[in-house]
């Protein structure tokens, strides 16, 4: 193996300029790989992160649609359905409390309703919160700016506003008198006790909490729940547990998985569409170790059949190129890696207010060392690729035809 | 003892026949010269020799064992160890000094750096070419260029040396010096076998065959 390497980082440094450019391009794609992955799994990941911190792991609720019918049905004076709410929540509570993979469990009762502020209205999806029991089931306190959620035990008409409600409405302080209109018409003076910023900008701009049994009193459903959540041991284990919760449960358990789906299936194609762009911007450097491999052997055409007739042999001539595309591979992988690197440094210190599906001050970025390892699998499987026709057409030179056209 | 031993060698590329049958041998310590005109297939018949070209029919015997042409490991520990070429051009590698040229057959027989270096150097340095190991080879003149390829030739210490035209691009001056080291290397035992269509240096081996037309035509001893 001396003789091969002896011979390929010879035939690599006398191309300085062409070997560079393969280096270079191999380099660019691997840190456009670990770039974007580490953005685009930062920004999914913290997504995701919020999500299971915020949001119940699992959810019962009443099947699919029937909160919109309840809402129809009280416009035209009908009663509610018993469908429409869970029936036997307390129960189902302290059965569910029992359960040996579930951390907390708590009822709230969501509906719709506008908040009304001097000429300013804003749409809004109200959750009606038990302050003492929600904590055990969600991690709400985390995202509550002044930490008052217990005010909405001592204060019924409290309510906490989602940052970007509040910013639609203009209130920027603390106890603020807002109006509520429920779906039904009734109408309740609320006062500000809190801000509540998950990052998430579709929860910031629709959710307001208030105490669950000011919404029952407004909304005229005393002692009613739509939904019970539950806080798991295992997030992962949500979408397993609901199926076997589902068991037995006349209404419909949700994980967090399944009530997230269509974020889920975006990133999905957005990790598609980024691994083609990679892909691509690899091809196009393969392409590259090709085309100097490949004038290399037709330039050491005589070279390769002296290598021959000295005994070299055909599998040593297809190493000695192979090594070459490995060399190139490595060390576009190294160059591309520190490059890589210095631009996640760049990124992270980069104090930008990012707006979208989430919200930031600056990018979020996973610094995961995978995407480096991946990164070098990546590049030594396409310059080896690359490398493997050149290679194959280099051994199968005949040394006497070469002999014989000087 | 027989070095090389060739019989019923026939070569064709295409529907044309370029060796029609050859026997020949070729014992240890021998000088021989392989004349004839352009085309007779005295290259041809090199290439075979040092088994770098598989014939159409017959057998080749090195060292009295029989080669089989399909094992490309074998031909080329053989060519590596035993065989040393020499071409009409040098075929040196540009991108290594003289002495990194003449060290790489002895790198790939696996001899430790230090050892094939220093072999590389008395090899240089015999053939006048000391104080000029580390210099690239567009910065020597063609006489040294094949002088070279003679030391690169011999670092494995080969039983056999194949020339083909060896002086065949070199001036009077630089041809003599070339055939002189021949002469100096078969002294010391080294079997040679070397083409050339000039009559004149082939009068300085011990035989000559003269082929014609893809045969032997004659093969005598000086």
């Amino acid at each position: 193996m001396r003789h091969v390497l002896f011979v390929a980082f010879r035939m690599l440094l006398q191309r300085k300029r062409q070997t560079l450019v393969s280096i270079l391009g191999v380099s660019m794609g691997v840190s456009a790989f670990i770039v974007m992955s580490s953005l685009m799994l930062g920004f999914q990941n913290y997504f995701i992160q919020q999500v299971i911190d915020l949001e119940p792991h699992v959810r019962i609720k009443p099947k699919e649609g029937q909160q919109e019918k309840e809402a129809f049905a009280l416009l035209l004076g009908e009663k509610p359905k018993e469908k429409d709410r869970i029936l036997g929540w307390q129960d189902m509570l302290t059965s569910l409390e029992g359960h040996p993979e579930i951390l907390g469990v708590a009822p709230r009762l969501v509906s719709r309703g506008i908040l009304k502020y001097g000429t300013k209205d804003k749409p809004v999806t109200l959750l009606g919160i038990d302050p003492q029991r929600e904590p055990k089931a969600s991690i709400i306190e985390r995202f509550i700016l002044y930490k008052n959620l217990k005010k909405l035990e001592t204060n019924r008409t409290g309510v906490i506003v989602g940052v970007l409600v509040a910013k639609s409405l203009g209130v920027d302080q603390l106890g603020k008198k807002l109006l509520l209109v429920a779906p039904n018409g009734q109408t309740l003076l609320v006062t500000v006790e809190d801000f509540f910023e998950s990052g998430i900008t579709n929860i910031d701009d629709t959710r307001v909490y208030i105490n669950i049994k000011t919404l029952q009193s407004l909304l005229d459903k005393q002692g009613e729940v739509n939904e019970i959540i539950l806080k798991i041991k295992d997030v992962n284990r949500a979408e397993k547990l609901s199926r076997e919760l589902q068991t037995g449960i006349p209404y419909e358990v949700e994980s967090w998985q399944k009530a997230y789906r269509n974020f889920l299936s975006i990133f999905k194609i957005q990790n598609i569409i980024t691994y083609m762009i990679v892909f691509a911007i690899l091809t196009v450097s393969a392409f590259g170790i090709f085309n100097i491999i490949m004038m290399t052997v037709l330039e050491k055409r005589k070279d390769i059949a002296i290598l021959m007739a000295m005994g070299f042999t055909r599998g040593d001539v297809l190493m000695v190129f192979m090594v070459e595309g490995f060399a190139i591979g490595i060390l576009g992988a190294a160059v591309g890696s520190v490059l890589g690197f210095g631009l996640q440094e760049y990124l992270e210190s980069v104090k930008l207010d990012v707006e979208g599906l989430i919200r930031t001050r600056g990018f979020v970025l996973d610094r995961s060392p995978v995407f480096y390892i991946y990164a070098l699998f990546f590049s030594l499987f396409f310059s080896l690729l690359a490398s493997l026709y050149p290679s194959y057409r280099a051994s199968r030179l005949n040394p006497v035809d070469i002999f014989r056209s000087q | 003892m027989k070095v090389l031993e060739l019989k019923g060698i026939k070569k064709s590329i295409g529907q044309e026949q370029i060796l029609k049958g050859i026997d020949l041998h070729v014992s240890m310590g021998e000088f021989v010269a392989v004349v004839g005109a352009s085309g007779s297939g005295k290259s041809s018949m090199l290439y075979i020799m040092g088994l770098l070209d598989k014939p159409t029919e017959g057998e080749v015997f090195f060292e009295g064992e029989k080669i089989d042409f399909s094992n490309d490991v074998k031909l080329s520990q053989i060519r590596n160890k035993k065989i040393g070429f020499v071409f009409q051009f040098h075929y040196l590698l540009p991108e290594f000094n003289l002495l990194e040229n003449v060290m790489l057959p002895a790198i790939k027989l696996g001899m430790r750096k230090d050892e094939a270096k220093e072999r590389a150097y008395e090899l240089l340095k015999a053939l006048g070419l000391g104080g000029k190991e580390g210099r690239k080879i567009y910065q020597i003149s063609g006489g040294e260029m094949q002088r070279v390829a003679i030391a690169r030739a011999l670092i494995n210490e080969p039983s056999l040396l194949l020339a083909d035209e060896p002086t065949g691009n070199l001036d009077s001056k630089n041809t003599q010096a070339v055939m002189n080291i021949f002469q100096e290397i078969n002294a010391k035992g080294t079997t040679i076998v070397m083409v050339t269509h000039e009559m004149d240096l082939a009068f300085r081996s011990k035989r000559i065959v003269e082929m014609r037309d893809g045969q032997v035509l004659s093969d005598r001893l000086l």
